[in-house]
């Protein structure tokens, strides 16, 4: 019989890296000042641009803040778990953890989920500055839409999340999955869109589950499209997710028994 | 009943070298950490492991406690099988690990034990007193509230055993739980630790004190190169003191004879040899 729910878990894992993140003070402070610069700069590049550019409809500075908001929550949500799995590898947590009554599955959803609320701190205040302060319009978005393509997407980067968890603990290289991701950000539509790119490369850029968070999330957001008008983002997001959520979580077992076997659970 | 039972057990470690190994000249090829290994220990005892450097006595903690799964033969706690049925012994087994540093350095130990004590199931209502509790037992009641990262080395070890003690484990696995106490708690330590046998706890301890084998010990097995070179058993009457010149456990010569008689062909490269 379980004693101490999931949710109860959940906010001690989280407990804890808000604790650990308020108590270096100066990273996060910087982290903040670095957020109100990003939206500063993204400002005057679209004032630079001019207002004729407007990429899927939409204002430009609007294209960017959404974009670059969700796009840089979602990758650097999956660093910041893969940062918790190598300190707690350096430090030789990692291998306590394992041994607690938690089962690692769990263990290591919760903390990838944790990371994420960490990163929702920064996007809530990147969206804030950027949509309020410099007055964004917003057209009756679809707060429905915006909650469901959210709900996707993070459940598509938990994956990831656990996916580089398991190369770190396979093979030392986690970062494999970070550096895959970032290299191909300028086919997901951050910083313009989609369409601008040659034909193969669209083609690619399919295949890219943030391509699909960046469109879906925009337009929901900016142009307040209804849900079935964002059905084809919501059926590719939910199949991603269908398939990567337990088969990230399948990897990940079968990475830690081997780790358990090979005695690698703290090799980094 | 046995409580602990390694059955023929092997472990093996295989490095992979490197790429272009011949840059470096990084060994390669398998370290057998434990060669057929049998042993068993009784439910309330407690079986110190003694040997060098490198003999496998941690290895066999981590097999007891599912860190790390056999190559060969089988481990069993309380009856289950560690490779399959892992949650089952991790239910049981508390493991103060050698690695000081395990912790979340910017949490309070009082934080650090309480975030662990929710992962190993212990319920809201009792969380709060059974973190106090232990932390008084190891004598942190007054750096409860400290950032860990301000811990001594001696404090992180004493935490550590609080973190083992957490979920009241069956089975309590403690590797070189002295090795950074200063002399007096060393001595303390020992007692504490007989009280938690006579409790109901089984114990399996690592050491490289005769001292504490001495003090702890219903049975003391001497590991060398992976393979367990003798086993004794010693009969104790019920400790109740906390004096150990009352202790009728083995005395400390009968353990150093038990340690050299099973490295009597020297075999090792020995360490901080003198010249003669």
């Amino acid at each position: 019989m379980r004693r101490v729910s999931l949710t109860e878990k959940l906010v001690a894992i989280v407990r804890r890296d808000v604790l650990t993140t308020i108590r270096y003070r100066n990273g996060f402070l910087l982290s903040a000042v670095g957020v109100l610069a990003e939206v500063v700069a993204f400002r005057y590049l679209a004032r630079a641009i001019g207002p004729a550019f407007r990429p899927e409809g939409v204002d430009y500075f609007a294209f960017l803040v959404v974009g670059s908001g969700f796009y840089t929550f979602l990758i650097t949500g999956v660093q910041a778990f893969l940062s918790t799995v190598q300190d707690a590898q350096q430090t030789g947590t990692l291998e306590v953890l394992l041994t607690t009554s938690t089962p690692a599955p769990v263990l290591i959803f919760l903390s990838s989920f944790s990371a994420f609320a960490g990163k929702l701190l920064n996007l809530a205040v990147f969206l804030a500055v950027g949509l309020l302060l410099f007055r964004v319009p917003l057209l009756h978005p679809n707060l429905a839409g915006v909650c469901l393509i959210f709900v996707l997407s993070l459940a598509v980067a938990l994956a990831m999340g656990v996916f580089a968890a398991a190369l770190q603990i396979a093979v030392q290289r986690g970062s494999v999955v970070i550096w895959l991701l970032g290299s191909v950000w300028f086919l997901t539509g951050t910083l313009f869109p989609v369409g601008a790119l040659p034909l193969p490369l669209r083609w690619v850029a399919w295949w890219i589950p943030v391509t699909h968070s960046l469109t879906g999330m925009r337009g929901a957001l900016l142009l307040g499209k209804s849900t079935p008008e964002l059905a084809s983002e919501i059926l590719w997001l939910s199949g991603a997710a269908a398939l990567l959520v337990p088969a990230s979580l399948a990897f990940f077992s079968w990475v830690l028994r081997r780790g358990r076997r090979e005695g690698t659970l703290s090799a980094y | 009943m046995n409580a602990v039972v390694f059955n023929s057990v092997t472990k093996r470690f295989c490095h992979r070298p490197a790429l272009f190994n011949w840059l470096g000249r990084e060994r390669g090829g398998a370290t057998v950490a434990l060669r057929r290994v049998s042993l068993q220990v009784p439910t309330g005892e407690a079986l110190v492991l003694l040997g060098p450097n490198g003999s496998g006595k941690t290895t066999t903690l981590k097999l007891i406690s599912t860190m790390l799964i056999p190559d060969e033969g089988v481990v069993t706690v309380c009856g289950a099988d560690t490779s399959q049925e892992g949650g089952t012994v991790r239910r049981k087994v508390g493991f103060a690990v050698a690695n000081e540093r395990s912790f979340f350095p910017r949490l309070t130990a009082r934080e650090n034990l309480d975030f662990f004590a929710v992962l190993e199931d212990v319920s809201k209502e009792e969380r709060a007193a059974r973190v106090e509790e232990k932390l008084s037992l190891t004598g942190l009641a007054d750096a409860a509230d400290t950032l860990v990262m301000k811990f001594s080395s001696g404090m992180y070890q004493r935490l550590g055993v609080a973190r083992a003690l957490l979920k009241n484990p069956e089975i309590l696995l403690l590797d070189e739980p002295t090795r950074s106490l200063d002399p007096g708690s060393a001595m303390r330590f020992w007692p504490f630790v007989r009280q938690l046998l006579s409790g109901g706890t089984t114990v399996v301890l690592t050491t490289h004190s005769f001292q504490e084998a001495a003090a702890v010990g219903d049975r003391i097995a001497v590991l060398r190169g992976g393979e367990l070179r003798s086993e004794r058993e010693f009969r104790r009457g019920d400790l109740q003191s906390n004096d150990l010149l009352t202790n009728d456990g083995p005395s400390i010569d009968e353990v150093k004879a038990l340690y050299f008689q099973a490295s009597a062909d020297n075999e090792d490269n020995p360490a901080f040899e003198t010249a003669q």
